[in-house]
């Protein structure tokens, strides 16, 4: 494990040293580029570790012996790309009907399918959000550095423990394999199992304690039996579900806010928002409101932010955050938007901006 | 020691009656209070536990494993 | 340990139909688990979904109910993550063998240490009694109407080819060999596993016309032959290959291996760093 100190490392290593430092011990994955290394590098580091590394026949039993893991009260996670997390969707669905703290890798690149292997993009964003059926809430975190990747991973793995629920990262193919200074903090603020009390979360009991536990992905009553019948019991769980992760957005939401009372307000995440920082040196007219947690909405924080701005989002997908950025900063009266969509692999810099600011 | 069938779980499906290697149990005739047609022990005395009479120890359970309701009891 | 300590007394009676080889299944488990005193407080049961996939619900255990077609995989990862821990997985042969067929193959390449029973009632029974990679070539199904023209898998070769330690296939009309085939896979390291062929009357026999649970029985037995009486040769022609044997189950104990279990691939001992012994 990596002590405190100062390191000069890439995205997926830091990513996967990082894991080991937030109390990960049980790692499961399928190769995919971009992600690969961080498999690799597990392979080679876990067990040192006194945890279990193993690489599955596909993304599915990935995803499913991560969530089993998880059920007996280990810390573990997964890492894929695109079409892997498309293949996770159902086992992620499962993770949060039943409650279970896993965080799961997404480094993103072109798609859909194959699409642009190595290319970097941010076409799941909403995915992250939507990607399974029925009514769930994911907590999704997007690191637009390799030092945030190292302080996203362990609040990854905070915000699982916390709320039993299935966290997913955000990368993308430049972050991963771009190297940074990374500092390595003295204290690291790390939470285990059933440390901080929520309402709406029970109290996490794993597997093999003795404690006869009913898991199901059925719709269940607080006892873990079936009953898919009842109106009443179905909307008692799912709406717990949702609402444990909608009512606490506060609690969970984390953003990078710059020169709020800007006219203009630049709305972005990941790697395009790297662009938006020589703009704001220079002009005090723009500002910066950098989600580092996309799901649940920060609502919270972005109220004063949002009240009658000239809004322009970046990033690098055609159907992504500008449709929840709109809704939300509409209903605080702004009414001018300008949505700069770069795909094929074309990363914003600061020019797409300032171009984008003088046609306004 | 011989079977003896429970009303409130037997469902009638007969497999005790087939299973049996000394057909100790006969199709029944009459409506259980659960609606079912509930088999009958009617030759307790041909069954293996009964005749070779080793106290508490179960030598045959054949009815016994294969009944899916775990309707059957040992007495 | 009583019958109701071992199965959860609030919940019975099951919801299986009257007949059908689940209950017999059960009986059997139990028995098996009481013979070898095996303590339930260390065993995990995860199963998928399906009839078959409801057995754990009933059991006064950890139970994990999955999606379907992945509890190996569910297992794989607690079995890992907790090796003290005994798991055991009840599926049925759909949901092992159709949709988690990629699965099975590795867990039993790796010998991953989990337990295996399924239940082969050669249909989807609880989705309404459609065509099943184990469906007996020109039966009737729903969605086979005319016949099917499929022939059915060989699932404990499958499983005895992949490489697992002990594999063995029973029916629910030979309830006591299914039950020392159940104890010797519990207690054999390595993945281990138990095929049951069981009766489906309601949604198997009754579209070809055995809905009778006596006659369905009755087929499974007469259509069961032991091990010892076949020989069993790739180079035969085709109508070897469907459902073993023109048409017949074969029963027994296949393969008792002892390959090592899947473990860790280093080991510290004495602070130094080396490959497990063998």
């Amino acid at each position: 494990m990596l002590t405190p100190g100062r390191y000069f490392i890439s995205g997926n290593i830091a990513v996967a040293e990082a894991a080991l430092l937030a109390g990960c011990r049980f790692y499961s994955g399928y190769p995919i580029t971009p992600s690969s290394e961080i498999m690799e590098h597990m392979a080679a580091r876990m067990e040192k570790e006194g945890g279990v590394f193993i690489q599955t026949e596909d993304e599915i039993s990935a995803i499913a012996a991560a969530i089993g893991a998880g059920m007996t009260g280990t810390k573990a996670m997964t890492a894929t790309s695109g079409p892997g997390f498309s293949l996770m969707q159902e086992n992620i669905g499962y993770a949060a009907m039943t409650e279970t703290p896993v965080v799961i890798v997404d480094v993103m690149r072109g798609g859909p399918s194959t699409g642009q292997v190595t290319i970097v993009a941010q076409g799941d964003v909403m995915q992250a959000r939507f990607g399974s059926h029925g009514d769930y809430e994911n907590i999704v975190l997007a690191a637009n550095s390799v030092q945030e990747l190292v302080d996203l991973t362990i609040k990854a793995f905070n915000l699982s423990v916390i709320f039993r629920n299935p966290v997913i990262l955000l990368s993308d193919a430049e972050l991963a394999r771009m190297i940074e200074k990374v500092e390595i903090p003295k204290n690291i603020e790390v939470y285990d199992f059933n440390q901080i009390k929520i309402p709406d979360v029970p109290e996490f009991k794993p597997l093999g304690n003795g404690h006869k536990l009913a898991i199901t992905g059925l719709t269940h009553d607080e006892r873990g039996y079936p009953i898919t019948t009842d109106v009443n019991v179905h909307r008692r769980l799912v709406t717990r579900l949702v609402n444990k992760i909608k009512n606490n957005e506060s609690m969970i939401s984390d953003v990078e806010i710059i020169n709020p009372d800007a006219k203009n307000i630049i709305v972005s995440y990941g790697i395009s928002s790297r662009a938006a920082y020589p703009i704001l040196k220079k002009r005090k007219d723009v500002g910066l409101f950098r989600p580092r947690t996309l799901w649940p909405f920060p609502e919270s924080k972005a109220k004063d932010v949002f009240e009658d701005k000239n809004i322009i989002t970046v990033e690098m997908n055609l159907r992504g955050y500008d449709l929840e950025v709109e809704r939300v900063a509409r209903k605080y009266g702004s009414k001018n938007f300008k949505h700069l969509k770069l795909i094929g692999g074309e990363v914003p810099t600061p020019k797409h901006i300032l171009d984008a600011l003088e046609v306004n | 020691m011989y079977p003896t069938i429970n009303t409130d779980y037997c469902k009638g499906c007969n497999l005790c009656v087939e299973v049996c290697p000394k057909s100790v149990f006969i199709l029944g005739k009459n409506l259980t209070h659960r609606g079912y047609y509930s088999p009958i022990v009617e030759y307790k005395e041909k069954c293996t536990n009964f005749k070779l009479n080793k106290g508490d120890k179960i030598l045959c359970e054949i009815c016994w494993l294969t009944c899916p309701e775990h309707a059957i009891e040992f007495v | 340990m009583e019958f109701f300590e071992f199965y959860r007394k609030d919940r019975w009676p099951h919801q299986f139909c009257p007949g059908c080889g689940l209950g017999t299944i059960m009986n059997g488990l139990y028995k098996a688990f009481n013979d070898l005193k095996m303590d339930i407080n260390k065993t995990v049961f995860v199963s998928g979904i399906g009839c078959t996939g409801r057995v754990p619900g009933y059991i006064n255990a950890d139970s994990v109910h999955t999606t379907h077609g992945r509890p190996i995989a569910f297992a794989t990862g607690i079995k890992l993550a907790r090796p003290d821990l005994n798991v055991v997985v009840i599926s049925g042969d759909g949901d092992l063998f159709a949709i988690g067929g990629n699965h099975i193959i590795h867990a039993a390449r790796r010998n991953i240490d989990i337990k295996v029973i399924a239940v082969n009632n050669a249909t989807y029974g609880l989705t309404g009694g459609q065509l099943a990679p184990t469906t007996p070539h020109n039966m009737v199904t729903t969605t086979s109407p005319y016949g099917n023209k499929e022939h059915p898998f060989a699932l404990a070769e499958l499983v005895a080819a992949a490489g697992a330690n002990y594999v063995a296939r029973w029916t629910t009309a030979h309830p006591n060999q299914l039950v020392n085939s159940i104890k010797t896979a519990l207690t054999i390291p390595g993945f281990t596993f138990v095929e049951v062929v069981s009766q489906c009357p309601v949604n198997f026999g009754r579209r070809n016309k055995m809905s009778d649970p006596v006659y369905h029985l009755r087929w499974i037995k007469e259509h069961s032959i032991p091990l010892s009486k076949v020989t069993f040769d790739l180079k035969s022609p085709f109508d070897f290959m469907d459902i073993n044997f023109k048409g017949i189950y074969t029963v027994g104990e296949f393969v008792k291996r002892d390959r090592p279990p899947y473990g860790k691939s280093i080991e510290y001992e004495n602070n130094v760093l080396r490959p497990p012994k063998e």
